[in-house]
């Protein structure tokens, strides 16, 4: 079932609406002051899915995470988690999912186990299902040898683990992380990454970011959100390569003032600076090379690539985040 | 209430595993000890009575409580742990009573530390000690601490700056004390009987006067209470302000 999206391009909906829906975001809209940070955004998460919301910084990103929380009030429109609507019974709905948000703040004066049993209990767990909670959390985290240590003695990545086991103590239906992987190391990136695919086995995991290769990475359905609309939806497969096919050149920069390049609409010339490439799309027409060869001798830049391609999933958020207009 | 119980053992935790309420049960202990040393009569007339100490409380008590609450709330903006703990399944009214509730043990400690000046006074003094004035200013000092804590705790939802909710919160209790004052009602009366009778029913002073006496009248009692449970509703909105 395709849907369309306001100034958007085409999109997959879930391939069946008979599969139970943990997250049902509709309509959701939000502003502050003039800025509209969030427009009629909506959208359904299944269970075993890893939703990837991708948008440039300031995008609406977590504008629409908080409203699915309950930490916003939208201005319009509904969110429900597991079928129970935040606004109408927050309680209930909070109970189904955990939430990183993107600076992972912690109670620096607190010890890791008196963090995690604080905020296990106030999520409903007691005795030894608390207990349990924090022994399976830590060892599946590798946060055992850290429960004694106090929170703001923790380096940046053990602060992201520690705010990853608050949000999975009472092992949630639905995950929220916030930008996760924020100022983690290689390794450590890798890490998250593989347990956010092994959250996906239990359950519906939902993370922001503007990294593009981390949501092709592990991301099985991508949302892409560009000045507070959702612009897209789909897998990555279906972004990267279902929407536009044709010749496509590399270029490299002349660093010269743009130049045009005739009718093969290759810009306003080659902006970038020497040695750096530009991809240019050309589309459908095929490109007279020898003109095209000549008008980019004329201007500076060399040819490095020509051929038929796909867009790259990279091009395709460039295009949809209105990077295109920067390289015409 | 087990939410509220466990909001409250956490930020006990935050005060009594860190210097904070130590310092803050010190400084007032000892700031009233001396004046209340001080000017009392204790030592000429061998006055075995803390009228004194009581009739000071308010005032230390509207730079303490402030003091004491400004974190509760501040901190939590400012660091975003609200992002957390209002995402917890949580009601924003036991977020605010359990936070409060931790203040309030702040100032239970503060009392009971402070109880050594009554002992003090029945060991030194010739004469025998009447104990329930003592008994009666001490729940009034819990009864006025609960409501400077309860104003507190909003002014400290208002700003993410802990040195704004301090000041602030001061300010306010400036008010409650100093500026809705008996003497100022006295000084009203001559323009406007009613307004002179509404700042004395507001203010602090002449609720505190007659517990200050050992007498531990309902009007006072409702009155602590009803500004107790105005500011914590207040907070509550506060913090639901910040979901719009």
């Amino acid at each position: 079932m395709d849907q369309s999206h306001p100034g958007g391009v085409s999109v997959t909906a879930p391939p069946s609406t008979l599969e139970k829906m943990v997250i049902e975001a509709d309509g959701l809209s939000r502003s502050f002051g003039q800025t509209r940070a969030a427009e009629k955004v909506s959208f359904k998460v299944k269970r075993g899915e890893i939703l990837g919301f991708l948008g440039p910084n300031g995008a609406g990103k977590s504008t629409t995470l908080r409203m699915i929380t309950g930490l916003l009030a939208p201005d319009e429109g509904t969110a429900k988690i597991c079928g129970i609507d935040i606004a109408s019974d927050p309680i209930a709905a909070k109970m189904k999912f955990g939430y990183l948000p993107e600076s992972v703040p912690l109670y620096d004066e607190m010890e890791v186990i008196e963090y995690l049993r604080f905020v296990g209990t106030a999520r409903g767990l007691v005795g030894s299902d608390l207990a349990k909670g924090i022994e399976r959390i830590s060892h599946r985290l590798g946060l055992k040898a850290m429960l004694r240590r106090r929170c703001g003695t923790l380096s940046k990545g053990f602060r992201q683990r520690v705010g990853l086991a608050q949000a999975l103590i009472h092992e949630p239906e639905v995950v929220i992380l916030d930008e996760p992987t924020n100022g983690l190391d290689p390794r450590q990136i890798i890490e998250v990454r593989d347990l956010i695919r092994e959250l996906a086995k239990e359950c519906a995991v939902i993370f922001s970011t503007h990294i593009l290769q981390e949501i092709a990475a592990i991301c099985s359905r991508i949302i892409v959100i560009h000045s507070g609309r959702l612009i897209a939806d789909g897998t990555p497969e279906e972004l990267a390569g279902e929407y536009r096919e044709g010749w496509q050149v590399v270029v490299e920069g002349s660093g010269v003032a743009p130049q045009r390049c005739g009718e093969l609409q290759l810009a306003e010339g080659i902006p970038g600076s020497p040695g750096e490439t530009v991809h240019q799309w050309l589309g459908d027409s095929i490109p007279d090379l020898q003109h095209l060869q000549k008008r980019l001798q004329e201007s500076g830049s060399p040819l490095v690539q020509v051929g038929v391609g796909r867009e790259s999933l990279e091009q395709v958020y460039l295009r949809l985040t209105g990077g295109e207009e920067l390289q015409r | 209430m087990n939410n509220i119980l466990t909001v409250a053992r956490r930020e006990c935790g935050a005060y009594f595993g860190t210097p904070i309420a130590w310092i803050f049960i010190a400084l007032q202990i000892a700031i009233l000890s001396f004046f209340f040393f001080l000017y009392s009569p204790f030592f000429i007339i061998e006055s075995a009575d803390m009228r004194v100490w009581f009739g000071l409380t308010p005032f230390t008590m509207m730079v303490f409580a402030p003091a004491v609450t400004m974190r509760l709330w501040s901190e939590e903006l400012r660091t975003g742990s609200t992002e957390v703990l209002l995402s917890l399944p949580v009601p924003v009214k036991d977020l605010v009573i359990g936070k409060w509730l931790a203040s309030v043990v702040v100032l239970l400690a503060s009392v009971v530390c402070s109880l050594g000046i009554p002992a003090t006074i029945s060991w030194m003094s010739a004469s025998p000690v009447d104990w329930g004035p003592i008994m009666g200013g001490y729940i009034g000092t819990v009864l006025a601490g609960m409501m400077f804590l309860a104003l507190g705790c909003w002014v400290s939802a208002l700003s993410q700056n802990q040195v704004v909710s301090l000041l602030v919160g001061v300010t306010a209790g400036i008010v409650l004390v100093l500026a809705l004052s008996p003497d100022f009602a006295a000084f009203l009366t001559s323009t406007s009987e009613p307004l002179a009778r509404t700042v004395e029913a507001l203010g602090v002073q002449s609720h505190f006067r007659s517990i200050e006496r050992g007498v531990l009248a309902i009007s006072d009692v409702v009155y602590f209470l009803s500004g107790s449970c105005l500011f914590l509703a207040l907070t509550v909105f506060q913090v639901e302000l910040k979901k719009q």
